[in-house]
């Protein structure tokens, strides 16, 4: 039907007030406080330039955060996606009790970080996991859960984080999958068209700009990962897990820093939107097209 | 075929293998380890699914409250994008396909943005410690998605049979309530059951919103872990279980609506 203004006010004013109260406004108001040296808990404010944003810069704890969410989301966005879309492509033909496998398979998704936190302590410790159940197997001696490792502790925590997020991108994928129409995976087969070729040119161009969606969506997810991190290895050891998000929250609720935790919590919010213009412009070349 | 068949039992073995894990070990079940080569010890019992009562005495409680914060929460976002999503289908200008793009960018913002300053205004209003104050951040949190799978959703949609409602007399909200609804239906089912897991799921907003009075799910989890009790890991994995029962069954009860959860604005039937 044809708008009104009238229409168009009455469907979105609920929108614009629910973002606007609980998303833009504390976004804004935390930029603006992040140039001054306002918190909660002191009673005069003034204006301090950039000394936060120098504070976050100079911090070593923030340069290892900053350092192992790059590494985090360099890895685990690419498995995330490779995995998922493998799956999907196994499942996409029709195969006895395919509705069911698809359900089991998202299990993973449904259970919280938290939860997934709690569960992969105790799987990757020696006394209750599968790890050393598998080793001890093999006659191996018992291995020490690998979030308490230097080097182990990032890994282990990336593949937690893969482990519940593939599924998501399988059941995300699936339908768009099984709906190519049979006669294109025919046509490509009949010309000659082995497994690779039938992979990149049937595929995955009918699933692109669904792929580029989920891209976003993962790096926005590992760029604010912490709940799992948090229960896993609170960040340690020493600094070996650490990212953004743990250390604003650390500094704003924990030693009780709220302009620098605010201020860090904007390092996040600016990584986001510059990979959201890359997006809205991969986006928009591929409408052009 | 037999190999994909091969393959697709491999994968989910491994992404359930955990999950079965720790179901045993909640029924009291455990590997030992330190034998050789390692066995398994204890006998199936249901105690730890009791004694969870008794190591975090709300767990009841929290999930009472989860259930019903993520409901409001997931309810309230997908009303509020349902109509944002139709303004948007309906509207011809330009900028639409941006502002539905704008939106996928905004669903990726990490709470964790922007949570630091909410909960200070939500002090100053008065709003910390309160469902209303819970459930309309949520709501805020996961609306952009919404607005992107519902509009993806009502784009597809002729607007003959609305312009013949129109003709009828019908309203705004008539139109929208009796042509637009029943048809995307099941878009708008599968979109309210993805929002209640990620509610349900959601730490940070109950965590800095709340100062210990209104406790989800997650938040018990995490506090039943960070206070250095040493957690018995049967009684934990109850609480797992338990925690991941009442979404599993919702989507396994709505599993073939769910499909029509599509981020993709060009398949979606």
């Amino acid at each position: 039907m044809r708008l009104t203004r009238r229409d168009r006010l009455v469907l979105f004013t609920p929108l614009a007030l629910l973002l606007g109260g609980w998303l833009v406004t504390p976004a804004l108001v935390g930029l603006l406080a992040t140039f001054t040296s306002y918190s909660p808990v002191t009673a005069s404010v003034r204006f301090s330039g950039l000394a936060n944003y120098a504070a976050v810069v100079h911090d070593p704890a923030f340069g290892a955060a900053a350092r192992n969410i790059a590494v985090f989301t360099v890895v685990a966005v690419p498995l995330e996606l490779g995995i998922g879309f493998g799956v999907a492509y196994l499942l996409r033909r029709s195969l006895r009790g395919r509705a069911a496998w698809r359900i089991l398979l998202l299990l993973p998704w449904l259970v919280s970080p938290i939860a997934s936190g709690v569960m992969w302590h105790f799987l990757f410790g020696s006394a209750t996991g599968i790890l050393d159940f598998v080793v001890g197997w093999l006659g191996r001696p018992e291995l020490p859960s690998p979030l308490g490792d230097l080097r182990l502790a990032l890994p282990a925590v990336i593949a937690v984080e893969v482990w519940r997020m593939a599924p998501f991108v399988t059941f995300l994928l699936l339908p768009s999958l099984a709906s190519i129409p049979n006669e294109r995976w025919e046509e490509a087969t009949l010309s000659g068209a082995s497994w690779m070729g039938r992979l990149l040119h049937v595929a995955i161009p009918a699933v692109r700009p669904l792929l580029l969606t989920i891209t976003m969506l993962l790096v926005g997810l590992s760029l604010g990962t912490f709940d799992s991190v948090l229960i896993l290895t609170g960040g340690g050891p020493g600094n070996a897990t650490v990212t953004p998000a743990l250390y604003s929250y650390g500094r704003a609720f924990g030693t009780n820093d709220w302009p620098v935790g605010a201020t860090s919590g904007w390092f996040i919010a600016a990584a986001v939107f510059a990979a959201g213009l890359i997006y809205l412009r991969l986006a928009r070349t591929r409408i052009a097209e | 075929m037999k190999l994909r068949a091969a393959l697709v039992t491999a994968t989910l073995i491994a992404f359930l293998l955990p999950l079965v894990w720790t179901a045993v070990a909640s029924l009291g079940l455990l590997p030992d380890n330190s034998s050789r080569p390692p066995s398994w010890r204890g006998s199936a019992t249901l105690d730890h699914f009791a004694e969870i009562g008794i190591a975090e005495p709300a767990f009841w409680q929290e999930l009472a409250t989860s259930t019903g914060t993520a409901a409001s929460a997931a309810l309230l976002a997908v009303l509020v994008s349902l109509l944002a999503a139709y303004g948007l289908a309906r509207s011809s200008f330009r900028a639409t396909r941006l502002v539905t793009q704008a939106c996928l960018v905004l669903a990726s913002l990490p709470v964790m943005a922007y949570v630091i300053p909410l909960s200070d205004l939500m002090r100053r209003v008065h709003l910390l410690d309160t469902y209303p104050g819970i459930v309309l951040s949520e709501a805020a949190v996961t609306a952009p998605l919404a607005v992107f799978v519902l509009h993806g959703a009502i784009a597809q949609l002729p607007s003959d049979w609305e312009e013949a409602a129109v003709l009828d007399g019908a309203g705004l909200f008539g139109v929208i309530g009796r042509v637009v609804l029943p048809l995307v239906a099941p878009s708008v089912a599968a979109t309210a059951i993805v929002l209640f897991v990620l509610d349900w799921n959601m730490l940070l907003v109950p965590l800095v919103l709340t100062s210990g009075d209104i406790k989800t799910i997650p938040l018990g989890l995490s506090d039943f872990f960070t206070f250095e009790r040493e957690l018995d890991w049967p009684t934990a994995a109850a609480a797992l279980i338990v925690s991941l029962a009442p979404v599993a069954v919702l989507v396994g009860f709505f599993h073939r609506v769910l499909n029509r959860f599509s981020l993709d604005l060009r398949t979606g039937d």
